[in-house]
């Protein structure tokens, strides 16, 4: 998976290199307008994290360069939470989502796997982790082979883990994640815990090895150990 | 009152004065100039008798009495005025009369009465009054009409500019160009307030400027502190430390509270500074469901009841998609960070207005308090205490009138949003508030 990411802040792109090369993606970084520009003609991507503002120019020109190029790429917006109309123009110019600075890590590796997903196999795609199958576009979850029935809320919890294995997810992100980008989540960890305890005894009824592990006052951890 | 209107007044007043004493003065003058003729007549006559009576040229006293008033006893001398019986009209009328002694040759002194009526004089008199508050009269029903051409004509200029002002949006970045009439006052005010505008869109590009430029400076090192404190804590090393990971962890819930502050206040500026000029039809009955349906997890967490009443009717209103998502997400957050384990949500919405009303801890004070900023229901909460604040501007940024109602000893909270569907463009509230509220 060849991923572009154009982001003009250095420390902010060194983070998000690090853990994109965690999770197991080529990138290649471009640092302004130019640089990108350049970039997506010469190669081809699976996907471009796209940061719209740069100091030599919009994103949303390389997005509409990308659309003009019929480029297979898929794109992925990061704005700053105040350019609202911003966010809409990058989606009606034809960019897959988008994210909100500032983001959590893992949330940007969920919306990535759910782009290239979407891309790439045009939804005929099965996720296989250890004892588990997830057929997404039917929304089916089987473990060892047997059909299992999850909440909406707990499904969607289980595929964000899925998007992250081997890395720790904040009960921040989570909350978010499943209520919304703007839940005030200090207070609401509770809900966290009872879906977690929910989905964990739902997989383990059908005799799932217990990988979902608890990080203590931290948060929780897909474990591929 | 009509700056012509008042001018008017002051007119009208100073001109009855000046016709009040006009008019005294023209009559006691008019007066004072007929009694000196009738006297100089009389006095003329005296003298013509005086003259015969030594060219001894007079009839004899019996005679003489036939023609005028002549006594044998001395009577007082002197003008002196009278009235005297008219036989023909059988009414007073007043005379002036001199009283003189004449001596006629050989017959000794007699006492000769001249007099004339004063009749004519008062009707003069009269016709002078008349055609004075004639006047006076027509006087002031010219001023009244000219005044009324006048702010037909004269003030037309500053209608329009009045009409510009009024109309005047600081959101598209255009100085007024009102026009240089050719009355000095009003070319004077039109330049000054080109002048203000000018000022005022070049302040308001520097505000926008410096709250976006601070936004966005403050916004990039909370998101590079935010993605390095993630990647820190996915160190093997430190995730395993069971004293580390915490630390990390409770850095990283800071980071996201400071950056949720910043976008919150930051939020509250944009709308302050009217930057939310784009407004679409709104379905705020589908997003409601949107948005409940999000935040069913919490609900259930603190086992709420909710209550959804959304009237069939499709609830359309005129605002920016960002803001309508702002207000409800704070609205329904409200509702569910100020309740109670196991309380009620309800919420109503109709093409008139929302309504959403919770169980909560008993509240005392002013409930329009509860909108002021970093206003806390509980000091140790972790939440800033912004949001009733964003519901606050946004309603007052749309024209909507919102009321927090506190009931049941404190306990049942109501927060009431009236809704206008047909609301276009958002309300224009005067500059001064603007100026106020930055």
């Amino acid at each position: 998976m060849k991923i572009l990411l154009v982001e003009d802040e250095a420390a902010l792109r060194a983070a998000l290199v690090g853990s994109l090369r965690q999770a197991g993606y080529v990138v290649e970084e471009a640092a302004s307008f130019a640089q990108a520009q350049e970039k997506i003609v010469v190669y081809q991507y699976d996907c471009v994290l796209l940061d719209l503002t740069l100091p030599d120019g919009s994103g949303l020109d390389l997005l509409r360069a990308l659309k003009a190029s019929d480029s297979p790429a898929g794109v992925l917006i990061i704005t700053a939470r105040d350019a609202l109309d911003d966010k809409i123009a990058g989606l009606d110019l034809g960019a897959d989502d988008y994210l909100i600075k500032p983001f959590h890590l893992s949330e940007l590796n969920a919306r990535l796997r759910a782009i290239i997903r979407r891309r790439q196999f045009k939804g005929q795609q099965q996720i296989v982790f250890r004892d588990l199958l997830v057929l997404p576009n039917l929304a089916e979850v089987h473990v060892r082979g047997e059909l299992i029935t999850l909440t909406r809320k707990e499904y969607d919890l289980l595929l964000y883990l899925l998007a992250n294995p081997g890395r720790i997810l904040t009960k921040e992100a989570i909350a978010e994640h499943l209520c919304g980008d703007s839940v005030d989540a200090a207070d609401s960890f509770d809900f966290i815990y009872t879906h977690l305890k929910n989905l964990r005894k739902k997989l383990q009824e059908k005799g799932a090895d217990n990988y979902i592990r608890t990080m203590y006052g931290v948060g929780y951890k897909l474990s591929n150990e | 009152m009509k700056l012509l209107a008042a001018t008017t007044r002051y007119y009208l007043l100073l001109n009855v004065l000046l016709f009040v004493i006009g008019s005294i003065g023209l009559y006691y003058g008019i007066d004072w100039a007929l009694r000196t003729e009738m006297e100089e007549q009389l006095q003329g006559r005296r003298k013509e008798l005086l003259d015969r009576a030594r060219a001894n040229q007079l009839p004899p006293v019996a005679l003489l009495a036939t023609l005028l008033d002549i006594s044998r006893q001395p009577r007082p001398e002197g003008f002196h005025d009278t009235v005297l019986l008219d036989p023909i009209e059988h009414e007073m009328v007043p005379h002036r009369q001199l009283t003189f002694p004449l001596s006629v040759r050989g017959q000794g002194p007699v006492w000769v009465t001249l007099r004339k009526s004063l009749v004519v004089a008062e009707d003069l008199l009269g016709v002078v009054l008349g055609v004075m508050l004639g006047v006076l009269a027509l006087l002031l029903g010219g001023v009244v009409l000219i005044n009324r051409w006048l702010s037909g004509r004269m003030w037309a200029p500053f209608r329009r500019t009045l009409a510009s002002l009024r109309a005047y949006d600081l959101q598209q970045h255009q100085p007024l160009t009102l026009p240089t009439p050719a009355v000095a006052e009003f070319a004077e005010l039109n330049l000054a307030l080109n002048g203000l505008s000018q000022r005022l869109v070049a302040d308001y590009e520097h505000l926008r400027e410096f709250t976006a430029n601070a936004a966005h400076e403050t916004q990039t090192p909370l998101a590079i502190m935010q993605a390095q404190l993630e990647q820190l804590l996915q160190v093997p090393s430190l995730a395993e430390d069971p004293a580390a990971a915490p630390l990390v962890a409770a850095l990283y819930g800071a980071t996201l509270r400071l950056s949720r502050l910043h976008q919150a206040l930051s939020l509250l500026s944009k709308i302050e500074n009217r930057q939310f000029p784009r407004a679409v039809p709104v379905r705020l009955d589908e997003l409601l469901v949107e948005k409940v349906a999000q935040l069913e997890p919490l609900l259930d967490a603190r086992e709420l009841r909710y209550d959804l009443d959304i009237s069939k009717v499709p609830v359309v209103v005129r605002m920016h998609p960002g803001l309508a998502d702002s207000l409800l997400q704070n609205l329904l957050q409200n509702a569910v960070k100020h309740n109670v384990r196991g309380g009620e949500l309800a919420v109503t919405l109709t093409p008139q207005g929302l309504k959403i009303s919770n169980t909560g801890p008993a509240v005392t004070g002013d409930p329009t308090r509860f909108f002021e900023r970093f206003r806390k229901h509980n000091a140790a909460s972790e939440s800033p205490g912004l949001g009733l604040s964003i519901v606050q501007q946004i309603c007052s940024y749309y024209g909507f009138c919102v009321e927090y109602l506190v009931a049941e000893g404190g306990t049942r909270h109501t927060l009431r949003i009236a809704l206008k569907p047909a609301s276009e463009t958002p309300a224009r509230t005067p500059s001064a508030d603007l100026i106020a509220t930055a």
